[in-house]
């Protein structure tokens, strides 16, 4: 176990818990000496140099990856399912679109992404019959070869995620359930897209975007692979609008999320850093105008459990 | 089977609409279902290489069957392919001239 109990319990003191965030535990402390670039960033609530965050970060999710779907529902007591299932009700895709999903190491938006092209599919031919109910043969032929274009007519989700372990994970995940048509799986860094230019018709980044480096080169890069027309759509965590609820989420947030960590995935560093990373993020008006910086147009917002998460989206034109 | 049966009646009926159309589509399906369950779990999916390219030139890849690499000619770099997922992480990947480092990458593999 990464911390032992007896921390755990200090901790849950706020004064003690304050005080131990300040100092860190000892395997929190980063040699100063390796400072290259000489440019600081966070890293949840510690400074460290811009090249130690992208392999912290990785370390992270590495020791979370396996538990990372039970954690997701114990510490949200379920309701991420209701916002990726909003997110993709909002995306609205159709049948052919092309998705990229970055950061989707485990699958949970192209999954859902395919069950909605599958409903979606399943709709358009429900209407069809019903605008056809005297069918001629050559009708019936042609609704054979309209067969052909697949279950899911040419639609196609790329998921793209840095961790490998949380795209074997994922991969896995979604082959145990009988989702592997329409799928591929890409290790890939977001501030540098292995894709070409102009190429899907929707870019998502669910829970993701707060853990890269440089958020402005990521939105850069998912401009660059989107075709015009195509729209960014991201899922984060947000700043909380309600006073009470903000007082309640960070009691919860501080208090019980890494103690759930410690409990389910004997991991407490990694779900103090997710709750510190969550604070670091710019709020939704910030976020925003990073997006428009980066040349997307009709770029809005929604904000959902009173600002816990919010989606943004926009267009490149 | 009352399904084969039917089907057979429709073959029938169907004169001028061949019969054997009816039956490659349908084999045709299982196949693929087979295949993709076998090519997705191991193999690389080639269709991804029209998405894909160097992120360091952004210029298309070549895949090497016999080394299972994706390669960028130009720079000399090649991507492995674990499990049948691409890594196309610059640090991670091999260089094949010694001449052109890519950059950013101090160690040549993992």
């Amino acid at each position: 176990m990464a911390v032992p109990v007896r921390a755990v319990t200090r901790c849950w003191r706020p004064a003690a818990l304050c005080q131990w965030l300040r100092s860190g535990t000892p395997g929190c402390q980063f040699s100063q000496s390796t400072h290259s670039s000489g440019r600081d960033t966070h890293f949840g609530f510690q400074t460290v140099p811009e090249e130690e965050k992208g392999e912290k970060v990785y370390r992270v999710f590495e020791s979370v990856a396996q538990k990372y779907d039970i954690m997701n529902d114990s510490m949200s007591l379920g309701i991420h399912r209701l916002w990726k299932d909003w997110f993709i009700n909002h995306m609205n895709p159709t049948p052919g679109t092309q998705l990229l999903d970055v950061a989707g190491g485990t699958g949970d938006i192209a999954f859902r992404f395919i069950n909605y092209i599958r409903a979606q599919r399943e709709k358009l031919i429900r209407n069809q019959t019903k605008s056809q109910q005297n069918l001629s043969w050559s009708d019936i032929s042609r609704s054979y070869s309209h067969d052909q274009l697949g279950p899911l007519m040419g639609s196609q989700a790329v998921i793209c995620d840095i961790n490998k372990e949380m795209l074997k994970v994922g991969k896995d995940k979604l082959q145990r359930l009988g989702y592997s048509e329409g799928l591929s799986w890409v290790a890939g860094d977001a501030e540098e897209l292995p894709f070409a230019d102009d190429k899907f018709d929707v870019y998502t980044i669910a829970f993701g975007i707060r853990n890269v480096t440089h958020i402005d080169k990521a939105l850069e890069e998912a401009y660059r692979v989107l075709k015009p027309g195509g729209r960014f759509l991201c899922l984060e965590f947000s700043q909380v609008n309600n006073p009470l609820l903000a007082r309640l989420y960070d009691l919860y947030s501080f208090q019980v999320i890494p103690v759930l960590g410690e409990i389910i995935a004997g991991d407490w560093k990694s779900y103090q850093y997710l709750v510190e990373s969550i604070r670091r993020f710019p709020p939704q008006e910030e976020f925003k105008e990073m997006i428009e910086d980066a040349g997307f147009f009709k770029v809005n917002y929604h904000n959902l459990t009173s600002g816990v998460v919010a989606v943004h989206s926009g267009f490149k034109l | 089977m009352l399904g084969l049966s039917v089907s057979r009646a429709l073959c029938k009926c169907l004169s001028p609409l061949p019969a054997v159309r009816l039956q490659p589509l349908y084999t045709g399906a299982v196949l693929t279902a087979a295949e993709q369950q076998n090519k997705s779990s191991q193999a690389f999916d080639s269709s991804l290489l029209q998405f894909l390219v160097c992120p360091l030139s952004r210029k298309q890849l070549r895949y090497d069957e016999s080394t299972n690499e994706l390669i960028n000619d130009d720079l000399g770099i090649a991507y492995p392919v674990v499990d049948g997922i691409p890594n196309m992480i610059p640090q991670d990947a091999r260089m094949i001239r010694k001449d052109q480092k890519p950059t950013g990458s101090d160690q040549e593999s993992e």
